[in-house]
């Protein structure tokens, strides 16, 4: 990745952030909080787009971004009224400049009309803006090596011992070019030039790049130190440029900063230099010109000061103060290449005197060396994804070793060597913390995909005409972000079930008895070991009756099936199961709400619907809080080791106490307080063949889909531990049946087995 | 040479971020002005480069409470803006701003605009 797509990827993410912001300021808007600070950070938030947007070319989401911005200046300072139609226009425009982002990211390209209307209406509202050209926006970010020649420039330290060598090189040549034309440059600060942190030398040492130059310093009234003002106007400036290229406007740029807090003065002259020099000399009288001598003088007096007075430089101004009399102490040595001697033999004054202005020359750079480095302000850092990943799978490996180690520790070990079981034992608390903080780091609120749902719910009433209030509760439980990415097609769906199938129009609901208006909660919470997510709404209910007639017809059930009324309810979510009579705009889409079941299922989760007629129907999710390391039952059957997801076991027993039976189509069943569950052997599922006594084995109770129960037969139960789950599709190859492998603390591989996938309709079909 | 980058952009941070390293600056960020003076208060900065529109503290706030202090009234400000116009560079400077930096801004400028109020 280079750097500018690295600098891309950042800016993207913080689009979809600052998109996501804005989504959410938008509702409050719209909602009647016309709260200034709202429309403060929505108009950041387009700014900050419009910026990146600007350094990458992206013209048209530039344009647009600005037209907005611009509208949303107009309505934060109350020239536009935030009226409704302004509202939906903000609201509109933010899913373009979400298109616009997305087609940047992608690099597609819009229709060119596209955003048309909304750019018009912004124009509409705001007028035409010419204020800010948007060729301004037209330079590309490229980043480069920037070298830096002059390196007295940046390395202040080198400045300091390499000043005297500068007075020889090219900016202060004592010789004029012949060629190229000569400007005279005569620069007065005011005072607030100092105040603004500004430094005429600073500027200064930017002409040499234009051209040759001789700057010639006039002090005017220095004071004695005890009354120097740092920001004291005390030396005017007159700079010969001889240059065959440099414009008037090239000039004026270097001083562009303190234009307004000076005089300044440019001109093109066609009088050789050396006279404009001598020019100098003449108005020496009248201006106190420095004398080759007087620098020097100066000097010494003002170290003589100094010692005299070394509290003053314990003051809270002294820094300031050196800083300036060094800028023009440094200027005065440089005007002059004759006085520089004059400065060193002053040197055994700075010895004794530590404020003499030489010696004090503030090395920023030697400052920050010795200062203990501090952290930037920032409270998060941002990391990839992956490679929390690998720290996580390395945990996970480590997870795996250290309960190797408790393995191998039998009595006679543990007695012989106590110190290292409880070094071991240590390691294993450590682990576990080390795991858990892992875990956390790549865990976020699910308020990141809840966020997307208000937006739906408003979609969904003013296409349905209903009146649904969505609440959100427990927004900021966390799961690992590779679950929460997984959530948001599922609980689309879910969603725009309930709203379409489950909340009744409103004078359905007035006759029922009901408010007008519907409730969805979708609420999210930490139940153990799992994140429950359900979705809830206050409407009709599920039309059983209904559900059950249609999955006959569709021949999802047979005729002669007889389901519990859960059971019927769970059909909502079989395959090519739709109850919309017609197809609506909003959840029949072709597929169903099996696609839930699809989704959750293979972020090891599950779901169940619970529906009271007339009251609401409750879809539930029960998610795992990662996806990483899962909490499992080791098993054995036919002496090779699988293990059984923790989170889908209800219980476990003997065979022996197992109450057996013939099901209607010929197959096992377990008969388990009062209901039947099929029975799945797994060593005839996995083609294998087994010693152990049937009345031995052992019974493993499962939740499959939704409420539906299986019963897997094994050999053994050997126990529970954490695994790190391992990809057999990566490794391999997918088997019907396995959800993966991994590795157990002896080091031999499990399977681990896929609950859900056992019970498939194929599975099911075959073997009745 | 430590450069303090105030901008609650987080592409504009890491932007200068590199545009300064590769010209061989140490650089501190900050996402608003608050957060700025905080960093300001640890310790040595030698140049701020400073995001007008900004949350919880603007960068004109930021500059007049940087300027208010006395150990920082010579430290060059540098205003970061995308404003062309005369105003908010006005505002800024005004509020003690030593300059400014036109966004987008092109690393080579950036670097020798900084050396223009840098010792």
């Amino acid at each position: 990745m280079s750097e500018l797509d690295e600098f891309k990827a950042t800016y993207f993410d913080e689009c979809s952030e600052l998109l996501a912001e804005l989504e959410e300021q938008f509702i409050a808007i719209q909602e009647g909080d016309h709260d200034s600070d709202r429309l403060n950070a929505v108009f950041r938030a387009i700014h900050s787009i419009k910026g990146g947007a600007g350094a990458f070319g992206f013209d048209k989401l530039v344009e647009f971004a600005h037209s907005f911005e611009t509208m949303l200046d107009f309505v934060r300072d109350g020239r536009v009224e935030m009226s409704e139609e302004v509202i939906s226009l903000c609201i509109r425009s933010n899913d373009l400049v979400a298109d616009f982002v997305a087609a940047a990211r992608d690099g597609v390209d819009l229709a060119p009309d596209f955003g048309a209307e909304e750019l018009a209406a912004f124009k509409m509202h705001a007028g035409e803006d010419d204020d800010e050209p948007m060729e301004d926006f037209d330079i590309e970010f490229t980043p480069v090596m920037v070298q830096v020649t002059d390196e007295s420039i940046v390395s202040e330290a080198k400045d300091d011992e390499e000043l005297p060598d500068s007075f020889d090189s090219a900016p202060f040549q004592e010789s004029v070019p012949e060629t190229g034309e000569h400007w005279h440059i005569k620069l007065i600060p005011f005072s607030r030039l100092y105040e603004r942190a500004n430094d005429p030398l600073l500027l200064f040492r930017e002409l040499p790049s234009l051209g040759d130059v001789q700057i010639k310093a006039t002090l005017v009234d220095v004071p004695l130190l005890v009354d120097f003002d740092p920001f004291g106007v005390y030396c005017t400036w007159e700079i010969t440029l001889t240059s065959d290229k440099a414009s008037e406007e090239d000039i004026r740029e270097v001083f562009e900063f303190v234009e307004g807090d000076c005089e300044l003065l440019v001109e093109r002259r066609s009088v050789p230099v050396e006279a404009d020099l001598v020019g100098f000399a003449e108005e020496k009288d009248a201006e106190q010109a420095l004398e080759p001598g007087e620098p020097a003088e100066l000097l010494s007096q003002i170290a003589d000061l100094a010692a005299e007075d070394d509290k003053g430089d314990e003051t809270p101004q002294s820094s300031s103060d050196e800083e300036n009399v060094v800028s023009f102490a440094d200027l005065a040595a440089q005007i002059e290449p004759t006085p520089a001697p004059v400065v060193q033999s002053s040197a055994p004054g700075k010895e004794t005197s530590s404020p003499s202005p030489a010696a004090q020359s503030p090395a920023p750079g030697k400052k920050s060396g010795s200062a203990p480095a501090k952290s930037t302000a920032i409270q998060t850092i941002r990391v990839d994804l992956e490679k929390v990943d690998r720290v996580v799978n390395m945990v996970g490996e480590l997870v795996i070793t250290q309960s190797m180690l408790t393995q191998q520790m039998d009595d006679r070990l543990r007695a012989q060597y106590q110190e290292l079981v409880r070094g071991v034992e240590v390691l294993a608390q450590t682990t576990r913390g080390l795991q858990d903080a892992v875990m956390a780091i790549r865990a976020q609120p699910v308020k990141s995909v809840f966020s997307r749902m208000p937006r739906l719910v408003r979609e969904l009433n003013a296409k349905t005409g209903k009146k649904i209030r969505l609440e959100m509760v427990g927004e900021h439980t966390e799961i690992d972000k590779t679950i929460i990415e997984q959530l948001s097609d599922p609980l689309t769906h879910m969603i725009r079930n309930s709203a379409d199938h489950g909340v009744e129009q409103p004078e359905d609901r007035v006759a029922a008895g009901k408010s007008e208006e519907g409730v969805i909660q979708l609420s999210a919470e930490q139940a153990g070991g799992n994140i429950v997510i359900a979705v809830e709404d206050d409407g009709a209910g599920i039309n059983r009756e209904r559900v059950l007639k249609l999955a006959r017809e569709k021949g999802i059930v047979t005729p002669d099936q007889q389901l519990s009324d859960e059971q019927i309810d769970e059909l909502v979510f079989a395959p090519g199961f739709s109850t919309a009579s017609a197809v609506s705009d909003i959840s029949g889409r072709g597929v169903g709400m099996d696609v839930v079941i699809s989704n959750i299922k293979k972020i090891g989760g599950s779901v169940h619907v619970r529906s009271s007629p007339g009251k609401g129907t409750r879809m539930q999710l029960r998610l795992p809080l990662t996806l990483a390391v899962l909490d499992v039952m080791l098993v054995e059957v036919a002496g090779v080791p699988y293990v059984i997801p923790l989170s889908s076991i209800v219980e476990t027993l003997q065979c022996r106490r197992a109450e057996f039976g013939q099901g209607p189509s010929g197959r096992q069943v377990l008969q388990v307080r009062g209901e039947y569950v099929h029975v799945i052997d797994l060593a005839t599922r996995f083609e294998m063949k087994t010693d152990v006594e049937a009345h031995e084995r052992f019974v493993v109770l499962c939740e499959a889909d939704g409420n539906t129960k299986v019963a897997l037969m094994v050999d053994q139960i050997i126990g529970q531990q954490q695994v790190v789950i391992k990809s057999l599709e990566e490794n391999f190859q997918r088997i019907d049946g396995i959800a993966g492998g991994t590795i157990l603390g002896d080091g031999n591989v499990a399977l681990i087995v896929d609950v859900q996938g056992l019970k498939s309709p194929t599975e099911q079909k075959s073997a009745a | 040479m430590r450069v303090l980058t105030v901008d609650d952009s987080r592409t504009i941070l890491a932007m200068l971020e590199h545009t300064l390293k590769d010209a061989g600056f140490e650089v501190l960020q900050a996402m608003d002005g608050q957060q700025g003076l905080d960093v300001l208060a640890q310790g040595n900065v030698d140049v701020v480069i400073t995001d007008i529109n900004m949350p919880v503290m603007n960068g004109i706030e930021f500059i007049k409470n940087v300027r208010a202090k006395g150990e920082h009234q010579s430290l060059p400000i540098l205003i970061l803006t995308t404003e062309t116009s005369q105003e908010k560079r006005d505002q800024g400077r005004a509020a003690g701003g030593t300059g400014w930096i036109v966004k987008p801004f092109d690393p080579a400028k950036l670097v020798s605009v900084i050396n223009r109020v840098v010792h």
